[in-house]
């Protein structure tokens, strides 16, 4: 018992969970000052922890690691914490109990699952991280959220299993419950049942091609605030868990590199600017895992710590005029420049960082990336790389602040964004520039520090390179608009790999209960046919009127008596 | 949430006047034709290139362009595919 308390207080992520849960109990117009209190007790807890693993305990004499701080799960950890802050800032004077408790647990879940050494705290964290989100999806109350949270916590809860087949088949293979390099292969290059089983589980929440579309199904329906805590934690922790168990494996190369384009064409057609949004947290998850896939760490860690601060100023800013104006949706919008003028601006850094323009957050993470794949001379890849980031300044740079602040003229004239949500696009884009322009204290947390001290992203070629790629992309935007060849946006719902379970799934479904409850109530009736027959037979040989009811003559009696002693007789003859 | 609407008399916001249009073309194009102007410059080449592409002086500039015109131009047409009616699902569940 004293084991499990020293390792309950060990745990940074306990401290969030405990925090949110006193929320309930708390005046509401208390919650942001007390969330912040937590968030820093937290922080604070992590940095006296330093480096080591902490929170041992024995489980059925399994050894557990609860706390692991090591350089990989430092950066996350860290990053998780400012986000952390910055959502509740950017939330100030939120009162909905349900989403400030997952405001601090869910996040708690993410923070936790980073720093778990085994495999079974990782699944404990796992499956909170599942559960506390989905009450950010059904924060707005309607019949859409509700359906849509159902599909989340299904696929969510889906991966969760996956994780725990995976870590019961592993367990017998290696007898080890720690959460380390994994690998696809076995020694003989043949894949592990237990190892692809586990990859699903994370393919699953990092939204794997194909298996990405809950992320669009859920994060746009999620309430301001609540999209905006979804975009950071589940497809980071699912990195992080890509980063510790599968580096190096080509597959996440190849997997990574189709994750950054589809999206592409997707964002552009798609009229609500949040699911373009989602679209492009595919995109750039995508930069992650091909990082991963080619053991480039400091390119997928430090690449998440990048996206974790733009893209959610990006989602900040949307929500800013969201707040104001009652809608997401490109049609809609258009022309908030003029009267929400610090919020436009805050959501060009955050554009121009994502798109990795010099002197940003994204141009000192993303060249991790497009240079491990010059260095592994995968030419096809650093191709698909170079036109994604293209694509990145087309739906990210470009169409979220064009479609939102200029473009035509909605006739909308709101106020500027509250205080809070100002001083939260504020620090992210001071961190987007700070880090951009002198990058050493994002480079002193990297995992990898030997190669990091090789690294120099301001050098000549790279900034020429890049310019030119941005630049020219920015060009073609232009000639598209001046021809008028730039697609005007419509409102419309565009069919995604949800539309298999939403549509012929759902019917698929019906069919399989209607069918079901059909043979159910055939089988009951043959059954409860039978079985009234055979009761109507003992009624009718045991009830009143039946033969065994009816009285018998002693000369019967006497008959049976005599027969029976008969047979006794001869018996005991025989015997 | 707040929705004021404009005033129909209001003057045209910053963004939306022909002299900041033509002044922010004016900047890409010189910004643009510098960056690759800055290609070719032998001092500012990579060292040691690990694709031959990487020695064409232009080559990002030309593939960004390209990249960004095909997204645009052939990404539009997946609408006719899988665009559908905005309550397409609401009238489904």
């Amino acid at each position: 018992m004293a084991a499990l308390f020293d390792a309950l207080l060990a745990n940074p992520a306990v401290i969030l969970t405990v925090g949110a849960f006193a929320l309930l109990a708390l005046p509401r117009h208390l919650a942001q000052v007390w969330m912040l209190l937590v968030a820093g007790f937290s922080a604070i807890k992590l940095s006296m922890l330093g480096l080591g693993e902490y929170g041992a305990l024995s489980l059925f004499g399994e050894q557990l690691v609860t706390v692991r701080v090591d350089p990989l799960s430092r950066i996350f950890a860290v990053v998780f914490h400012i986000a952390i802050v910055l959502n509740i800032v950017y939330a100030w004077g939120q009162r909905d109990r349900a989403q400030n408790f997952a405001t601090l647990a869910y996040p708690a879940a993410a923070l936790g699952g980073v720093l778990a050494g085994d495999l079974i705290t990782l699944f404990f964290w796992w499956e909170m991280a599942a559960i506390t989100s989905v009450f950010l999806v059904w924060a707005p109350g309607t019949r859409v959220t509700y359906l849509s949270g159902m599909r989340y916590l299904a696929i969510q809860i889906l991966s969760g299993v996956l994780l725990l087949g995976g870590i019961v088949l592993l367990y017998r293979e290696t007898n080890s419950l720690a959460f380390d390099f994994v690998g696809l292969r076995d020694e003989n290059g043949l894949i592990k049942m237990s190892a692809l089983v586990m990859f699903l589980a994370f393919g699953i929440k990092s939204a794997f091609p194909l298996l990405h579309n809950w992320v669009q199904d859920s994060y746009p329906k999620s309430t301001i605030t609540g999209a905006i805590i979804l975009s950071i934690f589940t497809t980071k922790l699912a990195v992080y868990s890509l980063a510790r168990a599968f580096p190096g494996q080509i597959e996440l190369v190849y997997i990574g590199a189709v994750m950054t384009i589809f999206p592409i064409f997707f964002a552009l057609i798609e009229n609500d600017l949040r699911k373009v949004l989602t679209y492009s947290i595919n995109n750039q998850v995508g930069f992650m895992v091909v990082a991963i896939g080619f053991g480039a760490i400091n390119g997928a860690a430090g690449y998440a710590f990048g996206n974790i601060i733009f893209e959610g100023l990006l989602f900040m800013a949307l929500g800013a005029a969201m707040y104001r104006t009652g809608t997401s949706k490109a049609t809609e919008l258009g022309g908030l420049y003029k009267t929400m003028p610090i919020t436009m601006a805050l959501c060009v850094i955050g554009a121009l960082s994502i798109s990795a323009f010099p002197g940003t957050l994204g141009f000192v993470t993303k060249g991790l990336i497009i240079d491990a794949a010059g260095e592994a001379h995968m030419f096809w890849i650093w191709l698909v790389l170079l036109f994604a980031s293209a694509g990145v300044l087309e739906h990210a740079g470009i169409k979220i602040p064009f479609f939102t602040f200029f473009a035509h003229d909605s006739g909308k004239r709101p106020k500027e964004a509250p205080p809070g949500m100002l001083i939260a696009m504020g620090v992210s884009a001071l961190l987007c520039v700070g880090l951009g322009v002198y990058p050493d204290p994002l480079y002193a947390l990297m995992p990898d520090q030997a190669a990091i001290a090789d690294y120099h992203p301001y050098s000549a070629y790279h900034l020429v390179e890049q310019l030119q790629l941005l630049l020219w992309a920015v060009l073609a935007f232009a000639v598209l608009l001046l021809l008028k060849w730039y697609p005007a946006e419509v409102p419309s719902t565009n069919l995604d790999t949800d539309w298999f379970w939403r549509v012929p799934g759902r019917r698929l479904l019906g069919w399989v209960t209607g069918a079901s409850r059909a043979t159910w109530i055939a089988l009951w009736g043959i059954f409860s046919g039978r079985v009234q027959a055979l009761m109507a037979r003992i009624y009718e040989v045991h009830g009143p009127e039946g033969q065994m009811a009816r009285s018998w003559p002693i000369g019967f009696m006497a008959l049976w008596t005599a027969v029976l002693l008969a047979l006794v007789l001869v018996l005991s003859f025989l015997a | 949430m707040t929705d004021h609407h404009h005033n129909p008399h209001e003057k045209p916001g910053w963004a939306d006047t022909k002299g900041f249009r033509n002044g922010f073309l004016a900047v890409l194009v010189i910004a643009s034709v510098a960056a690759a102007l800055a290609g070719l410059n032998p001092a500012w080449e990579k060292e040691h290139p690990h694709f031959a592409v990487e020695g064409w002086k232009v080559f990002f500039a030309l593939w960004g362009f390209a990249a960004f015109m095909f997204i645009v131009l052939a990404g539009q047409h997946l609408r006719k595919l899988v665009g559908r009616k905005e309550d397409y699902y609401e009238e489904r569940e």
